[in-house]
């Protein structure tokens, strides 16, 4: 589930947020220690972090089964996957050393380092990386983000101890980024062979930190691992982490979170709200780390499957009466900024353009008259047919913060004036499917997360269309472009990266210009941390944090 | 003791049936709701399952059986007290509760402690101190009642964790973090039960019992704790069954803003997920809880007013 499912409470979390952090606006910020800026000192090992998460407590600790964000983000401190990126978003070596594509593009060879060991001291080889490919695709893990990322690994070949080939069933441009993701990281074939509830407890991988306990709705314990050395090519050193455990908390609660930060009971904190970050901002003790997911930027959808949104113009007017700019910078404090691409701007092969979602009223007004909705009834709203021109538009809770709601209600407004009537409907998870499930939309906005540009295939290919048994189709503009699919089944497949990036250019430009998406901005991942923590960044592949390289500066 | 045995009997027909209806209610409710029980398992909705994935979830959780036949199939297994596996955290139901229960009764308890002593305490006060503390006291029971938890847990985050740095403003595990959760949950409690408590002690101190108390020269003191707290604290018994539901419900609320372990927060989440054993697991331990809690109640009322009727 690469989509991004926010804490059960989330909604709760708004009205105690709201009134907390109004609150703690007014009486200001207390907690003003001195605090030394001095990044150049020498790190410090030992000591404890508390991490407190606001994402959901995952339901198992191992990524390959189900695969979601929350699971990514404490499963990146124990377990490795076989590369990952940097910051120009280029495949670097971490388990791997080296990897190579056959001239046919149909397998991949790739070498894994000598004398890693697992932490339960089996060690890391050819065969283990096959154990744990075959756990992927077993239907019994039930994986979901794991195994579409290998849906063409038909099959695997022991080359040598330490050397694995991948069959595929065609040629696939994306594997090597699939495969930093954390959902695919490496675990030790001996801790697969335990029960699926086993190792859901407690899986053993290569990484810097080990599961030590996880007391549910409370916390998990990470310790160091003392014979750690398997760190991705950029890490900032090499051997055991500095900390010695962390504490991983889950604090659904937004204000409680940045109460516990503030009042020192937590070093780390993640899902840091824009009001928040705002107010965080004023405070010395209290850094900001800002690191947008990768994959699809937040956009809102048009359903191109039915009236009014089968009608081209109507979806070019319905963009220009949408006044997204000012919604964003008051809503958001100027936190997130402004997207005009259907791939998050961390994508390197991100396209944009701006030209084609100006806020333009005047012209939308022309595009509805001339699209045959020229009448409007008594409530200013557009009309033909004796049929209203208005928009279903269900909105998740859990998946939307409030300041988005907060924008889209903004955006119901602009469209109002040009005549589009917007039926905002805040639904709770399952409803919001169900609705999405029933064609019963317009408008729709989900996240979706994954490593590389070929998320547009999964999101805009006509086979996304298809629902899944369970009714849940990613497609959900439901363009169905013969065209813009040829394009994203050949970038796919494409082994020259020129002209990947060139089909991948050319697919965003359908999709932008046939106006079936309003990109709104990246996805929001924001971190707020005590000064005295150093060293903390967010790993390129999917903006989870490491604290590998983490030391108390206190 | 015959009526005694009829009592009990009664009591305990009437928790069955409390549970068999929870179950049924949940059983069904739940599957009402749209979306597909074999995609929580998997991982949530949305979670892309592949449908090989799904078929061999539904077979192994019996899903793919006839809606009446699982609703059966689960009764059986309840009877036998099995409370089957969590769809989500893929555990014993039972050995889940058993993790989460105690962290609830304990804060559940310490609020009905607390909400007692600061109710019978205003009502005592006021009582005493005459008609302009009557005023003041009522004041604040009704503030208090009418105070929402969130607010409440944030007015106090603010105050004793933030500005003064006394408390730690979530769960740490030691006692302190105990105090601002549980007098979250006992003040508006207290408000409640205060209201009723002073009402029933003023009258008992105006009554013709009183004035011949009083005759006897006992002193206002005398009267007050001889015989009209036994009169304030009958109404407060009745309620407290009803006040210790209110308390597990309000633990959803407070263990989610302290970042508590418990019931309140184990059912949130599984409400969200989609997981009907852990549902039916909460709501049948909270149900129980609330059996157990009134029968109690009703026995003490019966010990402390005898013209309920003994046993």
């Amino acid at each position: 589930m690469s989509t991004q499912i926010r804490s059960a409470s989330a909604r709760f979390s708004t009205a105690v947020g709201t009134i907390f952090v109004a609150a703690l606006l007014l009486t200001g910020c207390s907690s003003t220690e001195p605090e030394s800026n001095q990044s150049s000192q020498t790190p410090v090992s030992g000591g404890n972090l508390a991490y407190a998460t606001g994402d959901a407590e995952p339901t198992c600790l191992d990524p390959h089964v189900g695969g979601n964000y929350p699971q990514a983000l404490v499963s990146t401190q124990y377990l490795e996957p076989l590369v990952s990126l940097n910051n120009d978003g280029e495949i670097i070596p971490w388990l791997a050393t080296s990897w190579e594509e056959a001239e046919d593009g149909l397998s991949w060879t790739i070498t894994v380092r000598e004398n890693v060991q697992f932490t339960d001291g089996t060690p890391l080889n050819a065969e283990a990386v096959r154990a744990n490919i075959e756990h992927l695709k077993d239907p019994e893990t039930a994986s979901s983000t794991g195994f579409l990322a290998l849906a063409k690994v038909t099959g695997t070949e022991i080359v040598g101890g330490y050397t694995i080939r991948l069959n595929l069933s065609e040629p696939d441009s994306a594997l090597m980024e699939s495969l930093s993701q954390p959902w695919l990281a490496i675990q030790s074939p001996t801790a697969l062979e335990r029960s699926k509830a086993e190792n859901c407890e407690s899986p053993v991988g290569t990484g810097p930190f080990i599961v030590d306990e996880w007391v549910k709705q409370n916390s998990i314990t990470l310790i160091r691992n003392e014979d750690y050395n398997s760190p991705p090519a950029d890490a900032g050193h090499k051997g055991p982490a500095y900390l010695e455990s962390i504490t991983w908390r889950f604090i659904p609660d937004s204000a409680s979170r940045y109460a516990a930060l503030q009042a020192g009971e937590i070093d780390v904190i993640d899902n840091a709200q824009p009001d928040t970050i705002d107010s965080a901002a004023k405070n010395d003790s209290i850094e900001h780390l800002d690191a947008p997911r990768p994959g699809a930027s937040n956009r809102i959808e048009l359903n191109s499957s039915k009236p009014p949104f089968n009608e081209p113009l109507v979806r070019e007017a319905f963009i220009h009466s949408a006044n997204v700019d000012a919604g964003i910078s008051s809503l958001f404090f100027d936190t997130a900024e402004r997207s005009y691409s259907p791939l998050s701007s961390v994508e390197e092969l991100s396209y944009e353009d701006a030209e084609l979602f100006t806020y333009d009223p005047k012209e939308a007004n022309r595009l509805l008259d001339k699209a045959g909705w020229d009448q409007r009834d008594s409530q200013g709203y557009r009309v033909k047919d004796g049929k209203q021109l208005s928009l279903e538009f269900p909105v998740s809770t859990n998946q939307s913060i409030p300041a988005e709601v907060s924008l889209f209600e903004q955006i119901q407004a602009t469209a109002k004036e040009v005549g589009f009537k917007i039926d905002l409907n805040l639904l709770d998870l399952s409803s919001w499917y169900g609705a999405l499930a029933e064609n019963n939309y317009d408008l729709v906005s989900a996240p979706y997360t994954k490593v590389g540009p070929d998320v547009l295939r999964t999101l805009y290919h006509s086979d996304g269309i298809v629902p899944a048994p369970s009714g849940y189709f990613a497609n959900l503009t439901q363009v169905d472009s013969p065209e813009l699919d040829k394009l994203l089944t050949e970038a796919s497949r494409q082994t020259d990266p020129d002209r990947r990036a060139a089909l991948y250019e050319e697919a965003q430009k359908l999709i932008l210009e046939g106006y079936y998406i309003l990109p709104l901005y990246d996805q929001q991942n924001h971190f707020l941390y005590r000064s005295s923590v150093e060293g903390l960044r967010a790993l390129p592949t999917v903006s989870t944090p490491t604290f590998y390289d983490v030391w108390l500066n206190r | 003791m015959a009526t005694a045995a009829r009592w009990l009997l009664a009591k305990v027909l009437g928790a069955v049936f409390v549970l068999w209806a929870v179950t049924t209610l949940i059983f069904f409710g739940i599957r009402m709701i749209p979306g597909d029980p074999a995609e929580a398992i998997l991982g949530g909705p949305g979670s892309q399952a592949s449908a090989a994935a799904l078929a061999q979830v539904r077979a192994e959780y019996g899903l793919d059986q006839p809606l009446v036949v699982q609703y059966f199939a689960q009764l059986a297994r309840l009877a036998q007290g099995d409370l089957g596996n969590s769809y989500s955290l893929r555990l014993p139901v039972s050995s889940l509760l058993g993790e989460q229960l105690p962290a609830t009764l304990i804060l559940a308890l310490l609020s009905l402690v607390l909400a007692w002593i600061v109710a019978l305490g205003l009502a005592t006060w006021s009582t005493l101190s005459g008609r302009g503390a009557s005023l003041v006291s009522s004041g604040l029971e009704i503030i208090g009642a009418a105070v929402p938890h969130f607010w409440l847990a944030s007015v106090l985050i603010l105050l004793f964790s933030i500005n003064l740095g006394w408390l730690p403003p979530v769960n740490t595990g030691s006692a302190e973090g105990l105090i601002l959760p549980v007098v979250t949950l006992a003040l508006p409690l207290a408000g409640f039960l205060g209201q009723v408590m002073r009402e029933s002690m003023l009258n008992a101190t105006t009554s013709p019992f009183a004035l011949s108390a009083r005759a006897r020269s006992e002193t206002e003191g005398g009267v007050l704790f001889r015989h009209s707290l036994r009169h304030a604290a009958i109404p407060g018994i009745a309620l407290s069954g009803w006040a210790f539901g209110s308390l597990i419900s309000g633990a959803v609320v407070v263990e989610t803003i302290f970042a508590r372990p418990g019931l309140g927060r184990t059912l949130l989440s599984a409400v969200t997920l989609r997981d009907i054993p852990l549902v039916t697991g909460v709501a049948l331990v909270s149900a129980l809880a609330y059996v157990l809690v009134m029968a109690l109640s009703d026995l003490a009322e019966r010990i402390a007013d005898p013209r309920v009727g003994n046993l």
